[in-house]
């Protein structure tokens, strides 16, 4: 009864921080493995089997939605995680007569992808990964000034596709006034008053979502094609206005 | 769609969409600056406050559908849906549809003159009187109801209580709104038999239809002004009696305006309905005759005091022109002489 409560203050505590939340899942990774090894009838391996990752994304959710009204936690926990494999497992049947690239080929343990013909330059992919990366660990750094860190653009991205477009609007106006990018990056500070008056967004609507518009703001300041590149979407909403 | 790997955590990997989104998802083995396409992404659970408000807020809007129904039918009952119809005929028909309040909620031209009295005029929400005036007043200007013309109502209503209320209202109220214009007979029918109202004896308006006849017939009666005549004329005249009422001596009077009416009663109850109605018609006609001067018809109708008055006390000057041996005798009596007489000898 005692352990119970215990787990729930975690759980409760984990549910805010999503580093925490990372803590408890190493604490109880023997829970997760039991879990994903009573479903899959044979111990996972870690780093190797999809499906010790899904039921650690499966815990992250159990944390996340667990009440204590709900009962025990771990009940809940292994009821979510069996359900979500269940569900990768009826999604991956869809590609169930197609052979992997990793399978070990005939003769050697070579994999059947190594020995076709790659029309992709390997090396070029690799250094344009070690390009995204070196923009991606820039962008964190950046945002660890504003006090921001990726899991928490992405617990405060706005889920709503009303909510998104709005924040592209603020986004296409800092666009247009490079002077609110350059008061951004000097104050570390979002202007968010100016927005807000500028592209007609409310007010409210920004210092809900403000962590993902700093994200999203240092994104298109200098410096950040790759990614840019990436958020075609996001382009061509702006580009629209 | 694709996805940029952000960050990757043991448990779990940062995700950006090509919209700018920032998800969460399962770490397939991922690395960061790789774009992956086919993530396991993690679920938002929903939140259990937003369930619970869901569940009230159903429970809030069932519960007012349900009151909305309730009073929406008892709104609709009272105030939307015909309850009873009026069907106005003059030449043009008009259907008018009333709600369980009086009040119109349909107008409907029953003949192509009716499509066309109604053509730019909205009655919705009126009165049925209302619109019954005014619906006459369209009548008047558009020349379909002229000076002795006839207004009909045809009441369709579900229960005779109804059929009478509004038939003496519409009557008594029309009749009023036309007092002094136009002389036009108004008719009240059951629509279900047909059958006219029958009007209630306090209410003048029975003598409608008759006014024309009597007013007709009036102008040649109205008597002549001459006071001399009074005591001949007045014996003769039968206006005393019951029979005579609506020919003779009750036009004139009734010539002169609503300031008469008084002066009617004298004459009983029976005439009273004649000579209300007649003024209108009359009065061009019968203003001429010097109503005025004729006491007897005059509107303190001394005409019957005089009568009596002139039998006993009058003087020996009118006994000369009282033709008659009664005042002949009577001053023969001569108290005064007599007495005079007596108390000199």
């Amino acid at each position: 009864m005692k352990d119970e409560h215990e787990i729930a203050a975690k759980v409760c505590a984990a549910k805010e921080d999503m580093q925490i939340a990372d803590q408890l899942i190493g604490t109880y990774m023997p829970f997760i493995k039991a879990e994903t090894a009573r479903f899959l009838q044979r111990p996972p391996v870690e780093g190797h089997d999809d499906e010790l990752s899904i039921a650690m994304i499966a815990f992250h959710e159990a944390i996340r939605g667990y009440s204590r009204t709900r009962g025990a936690f771990f009940k809940y926990a292994a009821m979510l995680i069996k359900s979500r494999l269940i569900d990768y497992r009826r999604r991956e049947q869809r590609h169930g007569g197609v052979l992997s690239l990793d399978t070990p080929g005939d003769a050697d343990d070579t994999p059947l992808g190594d020995t076709l013909a790659d029309p992709k330059d390997t090396n070029r992919a690799l250094e344009a990964r070690e390009a995204t990366r070196a923009e991606i660990g820039e962008l964190s750094r950046q945002m660890q000034d504003f006090g921001v860190n990726l899991a928490d653009v992405s617990d405060n991205c706005p889920r709503q596709q009303r909510t998104l477009e709005a924040c592209r609007k603020a986004l296409g106006y800092a666009r247009d006034n490079p002077a609110l990018l350059d008061e951004l990056l000097k104050t570390k500070r979002l202007p968010i008053s100016q927005l807000a008056e500028g592209s007609g967004v409310e007010r409210k609507t920004l210092e809900r979502h403000r962590k993902y518009m700093v994200a999203l703001l240092l994104i298109h300041t200098n410096g950040y094609e790759i990614i840019r590149g990436h958020l075609t979407q996001v382009m061509k909403g702006v580009a629209a206005k | 769609m694709n996805y940029m790997v952000m960050e990757c955590r043991p448990s779990y990997a940062v995700l950006l969409d090509e919209e700018g989104r920032f998800l969460k998802a399962a770490n397939l083995s991922y690395e960061v600056g790789q774009t992956v396409c086919d993530p396991v992404l993690m679920r938002e659970e929903p939140a259990r406050q937003r369930r619970t408000a869901w569940w009230i807020s159903s429970g809030i809007a069932a519960v007012a559908a349900c009151l909305l129904l309730v009073f929406g039918l008892g709104y609709y009952q009272n105030y939307m849906a015909a309850y009873s119809s009026i069907y106005l005929s003059i030449n043009p028909q008009v259907q008018m549809d009333l709600n369980r309040q009086g009040t119109v909620v349909a107008l409907e031209g029953a003949n192509p003159d009716g499509e066309k009295l109604l053509e730019g005029y909205n009655g919705r929400g009126k009165d049925k009187v209302t619109v019954a005036d005014e619906l006459i007043d369209r009548a008047i200007d558009m020349g379909y109801l002229s000076e002795g013309g006839q207004v009909s109502f045809s009441i369709d209503s579900p229960d005779d209580a109804l059929f009478q209320a509004y038939g003496s209202e519409l009557r008594t109220r029309v009749t009023e709104y036309l007092d002094g214009r136009l002389a036009v007979t108004i008719e009240i029918l059951n629509y279900k038999d047909g059958r006219p109202q029958e009007t209630p004896v306090s209410s003048q308006t029975p003598s409608t239809s008759a006014a024309p006849a009597s007013s007709a017939g009036s102008p040649p009666v109205s008597v002549q002004p001459a006071a001399p005549s009074d005591g001949q004329t007045d014996y003769g005249d039968t206006d005393y009696g019951p029979g005579s009422d609506g020919n003779t001596g009750y036009t004139p009077p009734a010539a002169s305006p609503a300031s008469q009416a008084p002066a009617d009663t004298d004459y009983g109850l029976g005439n009273d309905g004649d000579t209300g109605y007649t003024p209108p018609a009359a009065s061009a006609a019968s203003s001429v005759s010097p109503a005025p001067a004729d006491t007897d018809y005059g509107p303190g109708n001394d005409g019957v005091t005089d009568y009596v008055d002139g039998n006993t006390d009058y003087d020996p000057g009118h006994a000369d022109d009282g033709d008659d041996d009664d005042d002949n005798d009577d001053d023969g009596d001569d108290d005064d002489s007599d007495d005079d007489g007596k108390d000199d000898d």
